[in-house]
């Protein structure tokens, strides 16, 4: 295996590895998790380092800290080649110092070419500061990551004044590691393999002296999320008559609270009793601008229009196609409601 | 008490047009404001500074421009400014930023906190704080939204996963400003004048950095701009549930809505 190439090449004095960038191998994905799961990003960078690694020839290599076992078996159900495992007590809960010593050590002994890191709480905090460590720099919260063969580099898209357009820049040749930090969200899931199977190694990590600097005093896990009013909501899921039932109805607010948006509703809807006049989108009701407006069993009549023909991107879900909402919809899907709303809750993995 | 405060200027998006259809960013109106997630980053310093005795100053490296936006850090309240400017220095990239900031932090010296903005507006570069701490030595905290100071230590709120955490961490110590994390202060009235007027904005070289062009080389290179798809109105999408919900999904993030 590569590996023990890179034993070998690491261990002949002559091979002069540093100045080269030679002996630089595999595709690392530091793995984030919040108690005993792994949180989305994670799986996402697992997905995309699987593409990169098969045009690279290279491994894609996880690296977890203060994880179990089984943890590390998801790892590789996601797509993980061999996972590093650093269970050492200490590094159970998060803090800077440790974790970056932990992984200062690996990456100097390990020489990864490329290392992911989920643009996250922990992984935001911990790439740059790896990356002066290491000598080298980090490209923080990218949307895309594709290669430049010929030089064998990065070349990452990184968002643009929050999307508007986005930024194309890749490594010089002569960085080493090539550091990332990758937006939550910007690439799929993988497919859980259960039969893909690889090493687990426990490593051992040599903490002395490292003392956390912070002091955790507390954590409050959920804060209630403020409404937002929808006139300057970003996301708005609307619900209609088509919607059928106060079941259906549920399903819209599920939806909304998976895309962290707002919940709001056609007259048929507030007719219906589902939802609050106040919430009511169009000429008798609120006039909403949000980036995103998923209308939901609505038909689309001229009324309601008025209310989002401001929407920067509508989304429209309605059983019959010639609905007046499906023409004024960038993007419409002819279908059950209450069948295409859950499959979309599920593809966002929420 | 000394705290210290980067600043990073970004062009205005309010002068500028984005299309994609032409896939180009249209100019009307070229100019520059302060990164807004550092002006969370000032508020809070600037806060902390209301609170008791600290002496706030701000730092900015690269292109001569950011002159102006050191006097409006001034005029909001920032006690002293540093510029670190020369052909070398403007031509760099953020890495390149990073390392001149450090070594003007390091030159101005006795800081008790360094406060950063998490990211810049207009690339996206949330590396600067981390990095300046790795080099400073000094403990970190991120994604903060709240600080105050009390016995030498202090104490932060950060965003912690879905809710927020929160932490106490000796001085000295670097801290990196959620964006939005606060509504920042408008410039003072009486300061305006003599912010742009009378007072000192220092600059050193990169010789006064002790930096050379090679150490400045950019370690990055720009491949232009990406943009989203066109709007086209009316796009059907047709297959089972599952099959639509998947390619709806795929097309938000690919035009990152969501
Ligand atoms: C003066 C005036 C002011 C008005 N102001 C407003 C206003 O501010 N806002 C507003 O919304 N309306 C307003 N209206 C009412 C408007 O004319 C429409 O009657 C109303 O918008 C219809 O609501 P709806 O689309 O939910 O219901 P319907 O018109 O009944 O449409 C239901 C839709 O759901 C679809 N559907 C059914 N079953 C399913 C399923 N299982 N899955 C998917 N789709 C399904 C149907 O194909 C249909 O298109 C106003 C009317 C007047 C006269």
């Amino acid at each position: 295996m590569d590996l023990d190439y890179l034993q070998m090449l690491m261990g002949e004095e002559e091979v002069v590895v540093e100045e080269k960038g030679e002996g630089y191998r595999n595709i690392w994905v530091v793995a984030e998790r919040a108690g005993d799961e792994l949180v989305p990003v994670t799986l996402e960078m697992l997905n995309q380092a699987r593409q990169l690694a098969s045009t690279l020839g290279a491994y894609v290599m996880a690296v977890l800290l203060g994880g179990d076992e089984a943890l590390a078996q998801e790892l590789i159900y996601y797509g993980a080649d061999k996972v590093f495992l650093c269970d050492d007590p200490a590094l159970k809960d998060y803090a800077l110092e440790p974790y970056a010593k932990a992984l200062g050590d690996l990456f100097a002994e390990k020489m990864p070419e490329i290392v992911l890191f989920g643009a996250a709480d922990v992984g935001s905090e911990l790439a740059p500061r790896l990356a002066r460590r290491l000598g080298t720099i980090v490209l923080t919260n990218c949307t895309g990551l594709t290669l430049d063969a010929a030089q064998r580099t990065l070349v990452c898209t990184m968002p643009a004044y929050g999307g508007e357009y986005s930024e194309v820049v890749a490594f010089s040749p002569e960085v080493h590691p090539q550091m990332v930090t990758v937006r939550p969200g910007a690439f799929g899931r993988p497919y859980r393999d259960e039969y893909r199977s690889a090493e687990v190694e426990t490593v051992a990590v040599d903490l002395d002296g490292v003392q956390p600097r912070v002091k955790v005093l507390n954590v409050v896990a959920q804060v209630e999320r403020e409404p937002v009013p929808l006139d300057k909501a970003r996301i708005i899921v609307s619900a209609g008559r088509g919607m059928g039932d106060a079941e259906g109805f549920a399903l819209v607010e599920k939806l909304a609270a998976a895309l962290g948006g707002e919940v709001a509703g056609s007259r048929g809807a507030v007719d219906e009793g589902w939802i609050d006049e106040e919430k009511q989108v169009g000429m008798g009701g609120v006039t909403v601008r949000p980036d995103l407006y998923i209308a939901c069993g609505i038909s689309g009549a001229i009324q309601h229009y008025l209310g989002m023909e401001e929407a920067k991107f509508v989304v429209a879900v309605n059983a019959d196609e010639n609905a007046p909402i499906l023409k004024v919809a960038d993007v419409g899907i002819v279908g059950d409601a209450k069948e295409v709303i859950p499959a979309i809750i599920e593809a966002l993995g929420a | 008490m000394r705290i210290i405060v980067p600043i990073r200027q970004i062009l205005d998006p309010r002068g500028f047009t984005v299309s994609p259809r032409h896939e180009r960013i249209f100019i009307n109106r070229e100019e520059y404001i302060i990164n807004p997630n550092d002006k969370n980053a000032l508020e809070v310093a600037l806060s902390l500074k209301d609170a008791g005795e600290a002496e706030v100053i701000v730092i900015a490296g690269g292109q001569a421009r950011l002159d102006d936006a050191l006097r409006e850090a001034m005029a909001m309240g920032a006690d002293a400014a540093y510029l670190l400017t020369d052909e070398v220095l403007a031509k760099t990239d953020a890495a390149g930023v990073a390392e001149a900031l450090a070594r003007g932090i390091e030159k101005i010296g006795d800081f008790d906190l360094i406060v950063v903005g998490q990211e810049t507006l207009d690339t996206a570069d949330a590396q600067l704080g981390p990095w300046l701490a790795e080099y400073l030595g000094v403990a970190q905290v991120g994604g903060v939204r709240q600080a105050s100071i009390s016995d030498g230590v202090l104490r932060v709120r950060r965003n912690w996963g879905a809710g927020y955490a929160e932490v106490e961490v000796a001085l000295p110590a670097l801290l990196t400003v959620a964006s939005g994390a606060n509504k920042p202060r408008y410039p003072h009235g009486g300061r305006i004048m003599a912010a742009y007027r009378e007072w000192q904005v220092i600059t050193w070289n990169s010789e006064d950095l002790g930096l050379t062009a090679a150490d400045l080389a950019p370690l990055t290179q720009g491949r232009g701009r990406a943009f989203p798809p066109e709007r086209t109105l009316g796009e059907r999408l047709t297959g089972s549930p599952q099959d639509v919900a998947a390619e709806l999904v795929q097309q938000l993030r690919l035009r990152r809505i969501i």
